[in-house]
């Protein structure tokens, strides 16, 4: 206990000497050590995929009929290189909102959409412009008819309810526990929901998740946003894309 | 040890100190940050603000490991003491980089949401605090940043004597939940995100350290000190086990730790708890007269338990007793700073 040769330390007086080779030892192992445990941590994370914002697209402009699930769709009349004719388009707002409140007036007319589009493989979504980007069509003389709706019956599907707009790539990684409070804040925006499947259904990767009433997300799932589960569902196909109305009580995690 | 409170008073070490802490911290976020995410080759990388979340996230929890690791290595091996030294600072910059982390996640997650700011949003986002899986993890992360803010902030000297060791020693005992939130914050955060469990081996490692060598600790001072029985005179060692200029520690009946010091021949016995922060001034050695604590160099004469002019720090006193070689210590403590004649040591110090 009291060992004699023992350097001892004060901090307000020079270090002895008998201490220095130990404390610089100490401090190279420290650094050495934050430097590998940076690298090591960095390195376990996953890639975040290849959803983005397609600003190297530049602004898109389309034309379509307006269907309201109630998040908006919009069935392309008039494309572009990136948004062909006959596609089924989600639309969202800026920020963590939807465009559901501009959206609303323009239900069942011919639209005009500026946007930048998000895409993650199939899964896209146009982020309206703000302003006078999102108008009913100067000439609504003739109004095609949005494809009738086919039912494709009742699924049981596993997968994750995501926010479609941070899933197609307005945020890289846009899913997942470490993302669900950021995605519920999306989906409470009124930003479109969409399910995210493990097996494809239809040939589809993803659908859009039907809201109840004049929410966009039915409001039992949020508790379910972001974790892995499986539920019962009817789909139905609307132009190119994928619906789906949930019923809620058969929602259960998947451990 | 000062009468008048500047806001940090800087020597060598502290300056070298900070300079290492510092290096280190600026190395673990360049590689993270800039480095590693080149060897990814991922072909969109993560974006920027996530990124630099989890950076300073993970920097944050390696240094609040490192820093719980301090104390016991610091028992384990009187060597570490120095690293002890300047560890308030190592706290204040720890609270810093939390804080980064926290801002990076609001201006990014919680951020441009219509109808509420960043500190709203972060407590409704989500609420599912029944469910393991889902928990609202964000909300343990805001506990632990409270915590450190709180020790951060009462971190000096001046907050120790404003509220009496005591309080003061038992806020700070808050570092420990706090790492315990931590812990839980990545478990259920994190963890959960990652499509491989590297992570979380890396991250459960770390803390499985800081238990084992608190364990470890715990233990060897257990297995040391020598238990004194008897709520009467009680023996504590012996005079010719007491090298010059050095101290035996005890451990009393009531739990309190004596030191017996030999200074010039004579022995003197005084608590082993410093007026500071409890440090154990009985691991501490006699300088120019005066015992100096080895953590962060408080001085106190043993015959009086009194800091020298013009400092005003004060530490109990016991009353002494040799019998032959056997050295007996009054369990009951003296008011602190009460003078106590010394006992002149029959035999020698052993070599
Ligand atoms: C207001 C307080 C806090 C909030 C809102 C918060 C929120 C978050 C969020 C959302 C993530 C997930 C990031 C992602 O993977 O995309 C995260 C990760 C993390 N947080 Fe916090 N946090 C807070 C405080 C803290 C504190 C005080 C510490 C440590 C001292 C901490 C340590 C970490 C770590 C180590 C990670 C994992 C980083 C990684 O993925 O590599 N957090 N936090
Ligand atoms: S505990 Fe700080 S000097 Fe003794």
């Amino acid at each position: 206990m009291s060992n004699r040769d023992e350097p001892f330390f004060v901090g307000y007086l020079p270090c002895p000497p008998g201490l220095r080779l130990f404390l610089l030892a100490a401090s190279l192992v420290l650094f050495a050590g934050a430097g590998l445990l940076g690298y090591a941590i960095a390195s376990t994370q996953d890639d975040p995929g290849d959803g983005r914002l397609r600003f190297d697209f530049g602004p898109q402009t389309v034309i379509g009929v307006l269907e309201m699930t109630p998040s908006p769709v919009l069935h392309v009349t008039q494309g572009t290189d990136a948004i062909p004719e006959g596609h089924t388009l989600m639309l969202s707002g800026q920020g963590k909102n939807g465009a559901v409140d501009r959206a609303q007036a323009l239900e069942g007319q011919l639209v005009q959409a500026t946007g930048i589009l998000l895409q993650r493989g199939g899964l896209d979504m146009l982020q309206l412009n703000g302003g006078n980007n999102f108008r009913a069509a100067d000439d609504q003389s003739v109004i095609p008819d949005i494809p009738e709706p086919e039912p494709l019956g009742r699924w049981e599907i596993t997968g994750e309810i995501c926010d479609g707009k941070c899933e197609a790539g307005a945020m890289r990684p846009g899913r997942g526990i470490s993302h669900r409070a950021c995605a519920n804040l999306c989906l409470l925006g009124g930003v479109p929901p969409v399910f995210v499947t493990t097996q494809p259904i239809e040939g589809e990767e993803f659908l859009l998740i039907a809201g109840e009433g004049d929410e966009t997300t039915p409001p039992a799932l949020l508790d379910y946003v972001g974790l892995y589960v499986t539920l019962e569902g009817d789909v139905s196909r609307h132009g190119d894309l994928l619906v789906l109305t949930v019923d809620t009580d058969t929602v259960t995690v998947v451990e | 040890m000062s009468v008048k409170y500047t806001p940090v008073q800087w020597n060598t070490s502290k300056w070298v100190y900070d300079a290492v802490m510092l290096a280190g911290i600026a190395l673990f976020l360049w590689l993270f940050i800039s480095v590693a995410p080149g060897a990814l080759n991922h072909e969109f990388p993560v974006n920027p603000p996530i990124a630099n979340a989890r950076a300073f996230g993970a920097c944050a929890f390696v240094m609040l490991t490192v820093i719980l690791c301090i104390g016991p290595l610091a028992r384990l091996d009187r060597r570490f003491l120095p690293l002890l030294y300047n560890r308030r600072h190592f706290g204040v910059m720890t609270a810093a980089v939390a804080m980064t982390h926290a801002y990076f996640v609001l201006g990014w997650y919680f951020a441009f949401f219509r109808g509420a700011e960043r500190w709203e949003t972060v407590l409704f986002a989500n609420t599912s605090y029944g469910q393991v899986l889902g928990f609202p993890f964000e909300a343990l992360g805001i506990f632990a940043l409270l915590c450190l803010l709180i020790l951060a902030a009462t971190s000096h000297d001046f907050w120790l004597k404003f509220l009496t060791p005591p309080v003061w020693k038992a806020i700070h005992f808050l570092i420990y939940p706090a790492y315990v939130a931590v812990v839980g914050h990545v478990a259920l955060g994190a963890f959960q995100s990652r499509g491989n469990e590297t992570m979380a081996a890396i991250f459960s490692a770390g803390a499985l350290v800081v238990a084992g060598l608190h364990i470890a600790a715990a233990w060897k001072e257990r297995r040391v000190d020598p238990h004194a029985a008897g709520t009467d005179w009680v023996k504590v060692g012996n005079a010719s086990d007491i090298a010059e200029g050095r101290a035996i520690i005890a451990r009393l009946p009531d739990g309190k730790r004596v030191a017996v010091f030999r200074h010039e021949g004579q022995l003197s016995a005084i608590s082993n708890a410093c007026a500071h922060q409890n440090g154990p001034l009985g691991e501490g050695r006699i300088i120019d007269c005066i015992v100096t604590c080895p953590w962060h160099g408080f001085q106190y004469d043993v015959r009086t338990g009194r800091s020298p002019a013009p400092f005003t720090e004060k530490v109990p006193t016991y009353r002494l007793r040799l019998e032959q070689d056997e050295v007996f210590v009054d369990p009951v403590p003296n008011a602190p700073g009460t003078p106590v004649e010394p006992v002149q040591a029959t035999q020698e110090a052993m070599p």
